[in-house]
């Protein structure tokens, strides 16, 4: 109970600063999975609709998620610097696998019988694409996203290493100075900020799924 | 040409190290993965003849926040309980671990059609022998696959585990940062990507093979 | 909804390219960075060149905290990321200079020379003269364990070693020079197991009785805080690590007045002293801030 009191005084105390750390942590996140749409993607529905490239870019995006993180951030480090944006970089890294591949599945799995009606009544492959394909592999997408939200929650905790801030400092400072107090006052909201992303990311999977269903 | 030569010369010079720090690797992966296995799949097939849809959902539930604990806050939060070193870092894992496993063994044994099951009832088979002779053997693939999956997470995640003592591949990656040698970084990176590889092909081709049975 | 999802993305990278780089301070000065380790003294002297820089020029200083290891920092420093770091003269043999150009030595005058000449060429970094503490590797054992068994020097422990489990940052166990292997070669024994790990965490470890010895650094209180006893170092094979601020040239070209500054810092602070320091912020938990503006107040340093 001492503990809790503990840690409520130190959070009250330190209130803006957790606030801001807690915003600059989900601004990377949000900053990297953004990137990581909008690259991914694209490459999801290349490899859906180019069978022949698609071992080439799930693999390859495969092999960018077994990057051991501190080891990833060394290696940007040299080329993109200290701070945030080397954090942005290497969360879109990391969140670039589940896009692609749930992309890539969804669009695979899109029925068959659909896409021919839609080519029966006239649809060009862009019409195609972007009024059957890519609405009805949502679901899928919604799945991929909040796979690759919960890792870059997580990932982004090791911020401070490379100067990026974040809950990170509070957790990472901890480790340091032997404080649970800090240890808990960034592991808890950044677990917070992971289980939120991961419910509303779900409903959305729910939601679109429902959507679908005839 | 200097940098392959340079580069094979440090690992004839290191390579008693690299082995030890990866062979520290496989055994925090495959003890904490191990462990749960044990674990997850009895508690599964269990889970789903379950009644009860509150203590079953509160299972996933909890399983889920374990994962969506940052990994360094994991590792972090250990050390007053456990100390330092191999303990907590399995511990962490294993709790990683948990949520895939429990899900696809789970959503496995819940696939198997109701007519299999009546008819092995049919049969005489006791509820033991069900578990054994048929459901097991018909979710295998899913519980393979789920195997898979978090058998290359743990691997990438077991990296961390440096931080906190428990040495591994991390621990070269980390010394390449503070010694300043991009050959030990790279070696580190590497080792852990080809582990997480050569298992996810070996389980591949394990389900594979399932399957066709 | 796709093309609200791909503006809503382009916008924001829009928002990442142009969010970045504000660095002129509200006297008109400029914000200058500097860049700390994950342990204590870094960061205290951190706030010693804020104060001072803040107090005597227009210029402003902001601190990074928490970077994983010196050679991050000084490549950043390289790249002009930070302005100044506080680093320790061994950081020489850190295998940044090809062999033939560095001389291992533990004369702490000669490691800080190298240090001095060749950040210079390479790097372009100014390294100042000591600040007046060290923070070097030591064996230190519980003080329980060093009385039962009558230690006094790192050559005391050969009997015991073998059974030993031993703390290290995770650089220790792999540097050349001064590392492991190294200290197998000098004293001739090998403990049963060297563990690589975040330099805080040792002290957790042997506090708890996971581990036997450490590597502690000689400037941290919780050496006396958990009656632990440094061994000497008798084969005197452990590299000095004075420390020093360290400041990119083009900066203190530009900028003399804060040169003036960074000199004053120089055999500023004692080994003692800086233990002290440590302490109040390690044990008693008190902000750096607050205890580096006091000890500068003090010392007469600051008004």
């Amino acid at each position: 109970m001492n503990f809790l009191t503990e840690l409520g005084t130190y959070v009250v105390e330190n209130q803006s600063e957790l606030l801001s750390m807690t915003w600059t942590h989900i601004l990377m996140v949000i900053y990297g999975i953004a990137l990581a749409l909008l690259v991914g993607v694209p490459l999801g529905i290349l490899a859906a609709k180019f069978e022949k490239i698609a071992p080439f870019i799930l693999s390859s995006t495969n092999i960018l998620q077994l990057i051991p993180s501190l080891a990833m951030l060394a290696i940007l480090m040299l080329y993109f610097g200290l701070g945030f944006q080397t954090m942005v970089i290497g969360l879109f890294f990391y969140s670039l696998l589940p896009i692609v591949r749930n992309t890539y599945v969804g669009i695979k799995e899109v029925d068959k019988s659909v896409t021919e009606a839609g080519k029966g009544i006239g649809m060009t492959p862009g019409q195609l694409l972007r009024k059957i394909e890519v609405p009805l592999s949502l679901p899928f997408l919604m799945a991929g996203l909040r796979v690759g939200s919960v890792i870059a929650v997580a990932v982004a905790c090791i911020g401070p290493y490379i100067g990026a801030g974040g809950l990170g400092d509070e957790i990472i400072s901890g480790i340091s100075l032997q404080s649970e107090i800090k240890i808990y006052a960034g592991a808890i909201p950044a677990t917070l900020i992971a289980i939120i992303a991961d419910a509303v990311l779900g409903r959305f999977e729910a939601k679109t799924k429902a959507r679908m269903a005839p | 040409m200097e940098l392959v030569s340079d580069y094979i010369e440090f690992w004839q010079e290191k390579n008693n190290v690299i082995w030890e720090y990866t062979y520290q690797h496989i055994a925090i992966s495959f003890i904490a993965i191990l462990f749960a296995i044990l674990l997850t799949v009895p508690l599964a097939i269990y889970m789903t003849k379950m009644k009860n849809n509150f203590i079953k959902n509160s299972i996933f539930n909890i399983a889920n926040v374990f994962q969506t604990i940052p990994t360094i806050a994991l590792f972090a939060i250990m050390i007053p309980f456990l100390g330092i070193g191999f303990k907590p870092a399995v511990i962490a894992l294993f709790l990683y671990a948990l949520l895939p496993l429990l899900r696809n063994t789970y959503a496995g044994v819940q696939a198997i059609e109701p007519d299999i099951i009546e008819s092995a009832k049919g049969m005489g088979y006791s509820p033991m022998q069900r578990i054994f002779k048929i459901e097991i053997p018909v979710a295998l693939p899913y519980i393979m696959s789920g195997i898979r999956t978090t058998t290359v997470y743990v691997i990438s995640w077991t990296t961390l585990a440096a931080v906190v003592g428990a040495g591994g591949l991390g621990g070269l990656v980390l010394s390449g940062i503070g010694f300043n040698d991009q050959h030990m970084i790279f070696t580190g990176t590497i080792l852990a990507i080809l582990m997480a590889l050569l298992l996810d092909f070996f389980f591949a081709s394990v389900e594979q093979k399932l399957l066709k049975r | 909804m796709m093309k609200k999802i791909l503006f809503g993305s382009l916008f924001l990278i829009g928002f990442i390219l142009t969010g970045c780089g504000d660095d002129s301070s509200a006297d008109g000065g400029e914000v200058f960075q500097y860049g700390a380790q994950t342990y204590s003294d870094p960061k205290i002297m951190g706030q010693v060149v804020k104060q001072l820089v803040e107090d005597q020029t227009d210029h402003e200083v902001e601190i990074t905290e928490d970077i994983q290891a010196s050679p991050q920092i000084i490549n950043a420093l390289d790249q002009g990321e930070f302005d100044f770091a506080t680093l320790f003269s061994g950081e020489v043999y850190n295998n940044h200079f090809d062999e033939d150009k560095i001389e291992f030595s533990t004369d702490p005058q000669k490691t800080i020379d190298q240090a001095q000449t060749l950040f210079d060429e390479k790097f372009n970094l100014n390294w100042y003269d000591s600040i007046g503490f060290n923070n070097q590797y030591s064996i230190t054992v519980p003080e329980e364990f060093a009385t039962t068994h009558d230690l006094q020097t790192i050559s005391d422990l050969s009997e015991y070693a073998s059974d030993m489990e031993v703390g290290a940052d995770s650089a220790w166990k792999e540097r050349e020079n001064d590392g492991y292997r190294d200290f197998v070669d000098e004293y001739g024994y090998e403990f049963k197991n060297v563990r690589g790990m975040e330099i805080s965490l040792m002290y957790e470890g042997i506090a708890g009785g996971d581990l036997d010895a450490i590597t502690a650094y000689t400037v941290d209180p919780h050496i006396l805080e958990n009656n632990l006893v440094i061994l000497e170092d008798d084969q005197n094979f452990f590299a000095p690590y004075d420390a020093s601020i360290v400041a990119r040239n083009e900066l203190l070209e530009n900028y003399p007045e804060v040169s003036d500054v960074l000199d004053s810092i120089v055999d500023s602070i004692s080994t003692k002293e800086m233990t002290a320091l440590i302490r109040e912020v390690d044990i008693n938990e008190r902000s750096t801030a607050e205890v580096a503006e006091e000890f500068l107040k003090e010392k007469g340093m600051l008004e």
